[in-house]
């Protein structure tokens, strides 16, 4: 240990160019996420199709059955319970810094926002969204995959697209501090990266993530996305769950644990440690190292 | 106190460290200011209206030697960690060693770009930017070749006559600059013939790992390259740069290239590179003949 130590010292010593700290700060090994002795665990099957998981202050997961119409919640006292009876297809779902959980209403073409005891109110209509994030100031982006466009619904609900073309935008998520959106194209290899303006327009989109391609598939599969505290971008895709580090360069590839399809993956649990991933009719959790960054915990400015 | 103490013997540690493996690689008469030797002049430079890497912001330099001639076409070479490379008192020293090996005739009269990798600034202070260096170094394909040909060059071509002649138009980088260098050429061998490499990454960190296979069942191109590497260079996650180079080696000599690999005992840094610039520049400059 102190040998290593010692090596790291020295290796910080001769590191005066840009390129020498880079190297020695950003890799970001699967053995740094993953921990030996644990596996995915089976939380529980027996639905549809999952989607959406979504983390709220106590590290409790919602997530939804979008074709069964309901949306649970999973606690570590009682499993796995009923939130939401009739949830009108909901799809991509996260918690506000309102502690409302906000989600896509496909069945209505709504945003809206379940309070804590699953009553809705529409935030937005007449929009077709699959996956939203929501920021610390109550901002919500959302992507439309039948329009390949990017929305923003300002804090004070007034909504307007703020990005066109991508083919089949999907997953969408934001970096720590909340001033970069990633959005992952289904239908490509890329997860596109834009910056965002203090009016909460986007600017200098970029393929900034290059995935792992499934050898026989053109595009990815690429659905949900998380991030965790030191800035890593989890995404879920057909080759499985794919991590990339703050430099955009692809970290890592976590299998996926069963037949069916990742579509979503959020950091749980009250240590906010536990990777859940919803896969077709299944959900599995599984410890890591890495703990999850939740937007609403960032103080607002 | 106890934490001083051991951070003053960490110290000590260090130094002896350096100073033991500093006498392996040091810097040669060539590397530092000799008295008589005309010193070339450096401009600094910020580019931030990229097309190619919109939204980017960086630094560069350009360094002018004294035997300069605004009437003949100039041989230029590029850099990537433009900073790291041009800096006075770093491990390249380069601008030191051009100003040496032109007056000794060594190499031709030679403007040096020295280019830092973008960054995309965040849109407020608290916020963290988007490093761009290993998007535009590490990725393969002609995007980085055309943001020199297209943005760089011509911006330098303002003030300095650079010749057209890939033969007299040379590119070096360090670590992932080492790659992105070869891929320019790789790309465009109608504009750059002249590879220098540093504990180059032909690994994989978005793809670069092919090239050792692409060479082998590639029409050899018309480039020539000079690899360093070392020893205790890097083995992680995205390759073992050692075992990468000797596999660019071995494919630059199977497909009959213009080539020379030379490997040292150093780890991931500048010092070997360093150490050896003057004797790289000399092989890759050999022989030119400049148009006029």
């Amino acid at each position: 240990m102190q040998i290593r130590f010692v090596a790291f010292a020295i290796a910080l010593q001769f590191c005066v160019s840009e390129f020498c700290v880079l190297v020695f700060s950003q890799d970001m090994p699967l053995s740094e996420i993953l921990i030996d002795a644990e596996d995915w665990e089976l939380v529980e099957e027996g639905f549809k199709f999952t989607e959406g998981p979504a983390v709220n202050a106590a590290g409790d997961v919602f997530f939804t059955d979008v074709p069964n119409n309901k949306i649970y919640k999973i606690t570590g006292y009682e499993g796995v319970t009923t939130f939401v009876k009739d949830s009108h297809r909901t799809s991509g779902l996260m918690f506000g810094p309102d502690g409302k959980l906000y989600g896509c209403r496909r069945g209505l073409k709504q945003i809206v926002a379940y309070d804590t005891e699953g009553n809705a109110t529409v935030i937005a209509e007449g929009v077709d969204g699959n996956d939203l994030v929501v920021n610390r100031d109550g901002g919500i982006y959302f992507t439309e995959p039948s329009t390949k466009q990017i929305w923003y619904i300002t804090p004070k609900g007034e909504k307007r697209v703020v990005d066109s073309g991508i083919e089949k935008p999907n997953g969408i998520i934001l970096w720590p501090d909340q001033k970069t959106l990633v959005v992952a194209d289904t239908a490509g290899a890329n997860l596109w990266t834009f910056r965002i303006e203090p009016d909460g327009s986007l600017r200098y989109k970029q393929p900034y993530y290059t995935m792992r391609l499934t050898r026989g598939k053109e595009g990815s599969g690429a659905d949900g996305m998380t991030v965790d505290s030191r800035g890593r971008l989890y995404v879920a895709t057909l080759a499985g769950l794919q991590f990339f580090d703050t430099q955009g360069r692809i970290s890592g590839v976590i299998a996926n644990p069963n037949d069916k399809r990742i579509s979503n993956v959020v950091f749980g649990g009250s240590k906010l440690d536990t990777l859940f991933i919803t896969c077709g009719n299944r959900v599995f959790c599984r410890r890591t190292q890495a703990t999850g960054a939740r937007y609403f915990d960032a103080k607002s400015n | 106190m106890r934490l001083l103490s051991s951070f003053v013997s960490l110290l000590s540690i260090c130094t002896l460290s350096s100073a033991l493996t500093a006498e392996e690689y040091q810097l040669g008469p060539d590397s530092q200011r000799q008295d008589g030797v005309p010193v070339g002049k450096v401009t600094q430079h910020q580019w931030t209206n990229s097309e190619i890497y919109p939204g980017t912001e960086r630094d560069y330099w350009v360094y002018a030697p004294q035997q300069y001639d605004a009437a003949k076409p100039t041989c230029v070479m590029v850099f990537q960690d433009g900073r790291s490379y041009m800096s006075e008192k770093g491990q390249f020293r380069t601008t030191t060693v051009f100003d040496n090996l032109i007056h000794q005739g060594d190499m031709p009269v030679t403007i040096g770009i020295f280019i830092n990798p973008g960054v995309v600034p965040p849109s407020s202070p608290d916020a963290k930017g988007r490093r761009n260096r290993s998007f535009e170094y590490d990725s393969l394909g002609d995007q980085y070749a055309t943001f020199l040909l297209d943005e760089i060059l011509p911006a330098v071509s303002k003030t300095y006559h650079l010749t057209d002649d890939p033969e007299g138009r040379a590119i070096g980088g360090i670590s992932s600059g080492g790659i992105c260098a070869w891929t320019v050429a790789w790309e465009r061998p109608d504009s750059f013939r002249k590879v220098l490499s540093h504990v180059g990454s032909f690994t994989n960190i978005r793809g670069g790992h092919v090239y050792a296979a692409l060479i082998r069942k590639t029409d050899p191109k018309p480039i020539r390259v000079f690899l360093q590497e070392g020893e205790n260079d890097l083995d992680n996650l995205h390759g073992n740069w050692p075992l990468a180079n000797r596999q660019m080696a071995a494919s630059l000599k199977y497909a009959g290239y213009d080539f020379k690999f030379v490997m040292g005992t150093e780890g991931h840094n500048g010092k070997h590179g360093g150490a050896i610039l003057p004797g790289s520049l000399r092989w890759l400059w050999r022989d030119y003949k400049p148009q006029d």
